[in-house]
């Protein structure tokens, strides 16, 4: 792609911010700054890349993976804000499942171990992994609120927390890993994903990007319910205070 | 052996701030099995104590003990195993009426006592009550009912009630008093109960605890409290409770 023709993009944001504008809706000072923001993060990521898989050193591909972890906890996170330090299982989960996915995708040899397999493919599974950590906490706070008579009911009749919470969590982690396979149902039908869009587009055979967004969604599916089920096991316990009472 | 349960200046801040202090410096012990009534008006925190001592709401100040021992140095799931909370709404679990009677011994891995189960449920008078009902389809009245039997199969020492009897008719309400009576009577178990029925904590309770001006204001043995009241709160409280009673008796 040239330069002009990348240039020539802004004439979609350009659209946005008059249609905003004509309509009132106030939300230009949104469009350019995630604009910019777009632009700015991509094209560092970009450069970021660029040094990585030239040089080509372990260490590196490391970092940039120990930063894609550190920055998808913190979002994830936010999502259980009123838990203490809900950060910590939402890292371990997202580190555990990085080292699941990878090891069994080296393992097997379904991928080369090169930065560039490794780093993509990582930033895929640990965004696909947040997002799943995000929507359970998220579902998890509904649920323990609808539920609230419900696991109250069960300590009182001396249930330890786990047995009190059990059905919660599991209603949690379902709800949590319908989005990941209802989009892999459609898949094909309603959207094009981005990596087969994106190798395409590149000049790749469609087949040939066709299995590379199998490899991809298998990955996905399995990532998303290690990072679920993790997350449920190493959460529970914060929705309770020291002494076992449902927080509220 | 210390009393069977202590309250040490427990206090409950509603809001955070100074000035909303729910109750202060509840003082207050339990020495032997008996069945206490708390009468208040409402807003005085008397179903937020019981949560308190059932080990549900954590208290701002104070400790309360158990056989001598403060709540921090028991196991939770033991504490409430003795000393359990039965709500004014009650809460079914999913499933059937026999899977809620059922809880405990699940929760317990323990075998089920099906033949003190279904005693249980004809004092309360659900003889009839068929078990393999789903348990949300149940009314009010039976909900409570069964949420009482599913509790004193638990056999707790220390029964929490919430206004238990609120929402039964009055022959549940009866049969519900009877059952009561009858486990602290045979099994010694402690009743500490909320109500705003006089004439139930008349006739039933060996001691009042009275709630009132952010404090646990009066505790006294039934007879005195109802006989002569040592504060004026009190007596006013007993005076319009009598009335708007008397009235409903004449109604």
């Amino acid at each position: 792609m040239s330069d002009w023709a990348l240039w020539l993009t802004l004439v979609f944001v350009l659209i946005a911010v008059l249609l905003s504008l004509w309509q009132r809706i106030g939300l230009e000072r949104e469009i350019v700054i995630s604009t910019a923001r777009t632009a700015v993060q991509l094209f560092a990521i970009g450069y970021v890349l660029q040094f990585v898989f030239h040089t080509d050193h372990p260490a590196l591909i490391l970092l940039l993976i120990l930063m894609m972890i550190g920055v998808a906890s913190w979002n994830a996170a936010r999502r259980g804000k009123d838990l203490p330090a809900v950060i910590w299982p939402v890292a371990v989960t997202l580190s555990a499942t990085e080292l699941f996915t990878m090891a069994l995708l080296l393992g097997l040899r379904i991928i080369a171990p090169t930065p560039q397999y490794l780093v993509p493919l990582s930033g895929m599974i640990i965004g696909n992994s947040m997002i799943v950590c995000g929507l359970f906490l998220s579902h998890m706070k509904r649920e323990v609120e609808a539920s609230r008579g419900e696991i109250e009911t069960l300590l009182c009749l001396g249930a330890n927390i786990r047995q009190a919470i059990q059905d919660v969590l599991k209603r949690s982690v379902k709800s949590s890993l319908i989005p990941t396979f209802d989009t892999m149902k459609t898949l094909g039908l309603v959207q094009l994903p981005g990596t087969m869009t994106g190798m395409i587009i590149a000049g790749a055979n469609p087949l040939e990007a066709v299995r590379y967004q199998i490899l991809i969604m298998f990955t996905f599916s399995a990532s998303a319910v290690v990072s679920a089920v993790l997350l449920s096991l190493l959460s529970y316990k914060r929705w309770f205070t020291d002494q076992k009472m449902l927080r509220g | 052996m210390g009393a069977l349960l202590e309250l040490e200046h427990i206090g409950k801040n509603a809001g955070g701030g100074p000035g909303s202090w729910l109750f202060r410096d509840v003082n207050a012990v339990v020495a032997e099995p008996s069945i206490i009534h708390i009468l208040g008006l409402s807003g005085q925190g008397k179903s937020t104590l019981l949560r308190i001592i059932g080990l549900l709401t954590p208290p701002d100040e104070g400790t309360v003990r158990l056989q001598a021992r403060a709540a921090a140095e028991w196991v939770p799931e033991k504490w409430r195993s003795l000393v359990s909370y039965v709500a004014q709404h009650p809460v079914m679990l999913p499933g059937s009426v026999e899977e809620n009677l059922r809880a405990v011994s699940r929760i317990h891995q323990q075998p089920f006592e099906a033949r003190y189960a279904r005693a249980l449920m004809e004092r309360v008078g659900l003889g009839e009550l068929a078990w393999e009902k789903d348990a949300s389809l149940l009314s009010g009245g039976e909900k409570q009912r069964v949420a009482l039997v599913r509790t004193l199969l638990l056999r707790p020492r220390i029964l929490l009630l919430d206004e238990v009897t609120a929402s039964l008719d009055i022959h549940s309400q009866r049969a519900v008093e009877e059952l009561l009576t009858h486990v602290h009577r045979e099994d010694g178990v402690t009743l500490l109960w909320v109500t705003h029925h006089l004439e139930q904590a008349r006739r039933l309770g060996d001691r009042i605890w009275f709630m009132a001006e952010k404090s646990l204001l009066e505790d006294a043995p039934a007879a005195a409290f109802f006989h002569s009241p040592r504060t004026e709160m009190a007596r006013r409280f007993l005076q319009d409770g009598s009335m708007k009673e008397g009235q409903l008796h004449h109604v």
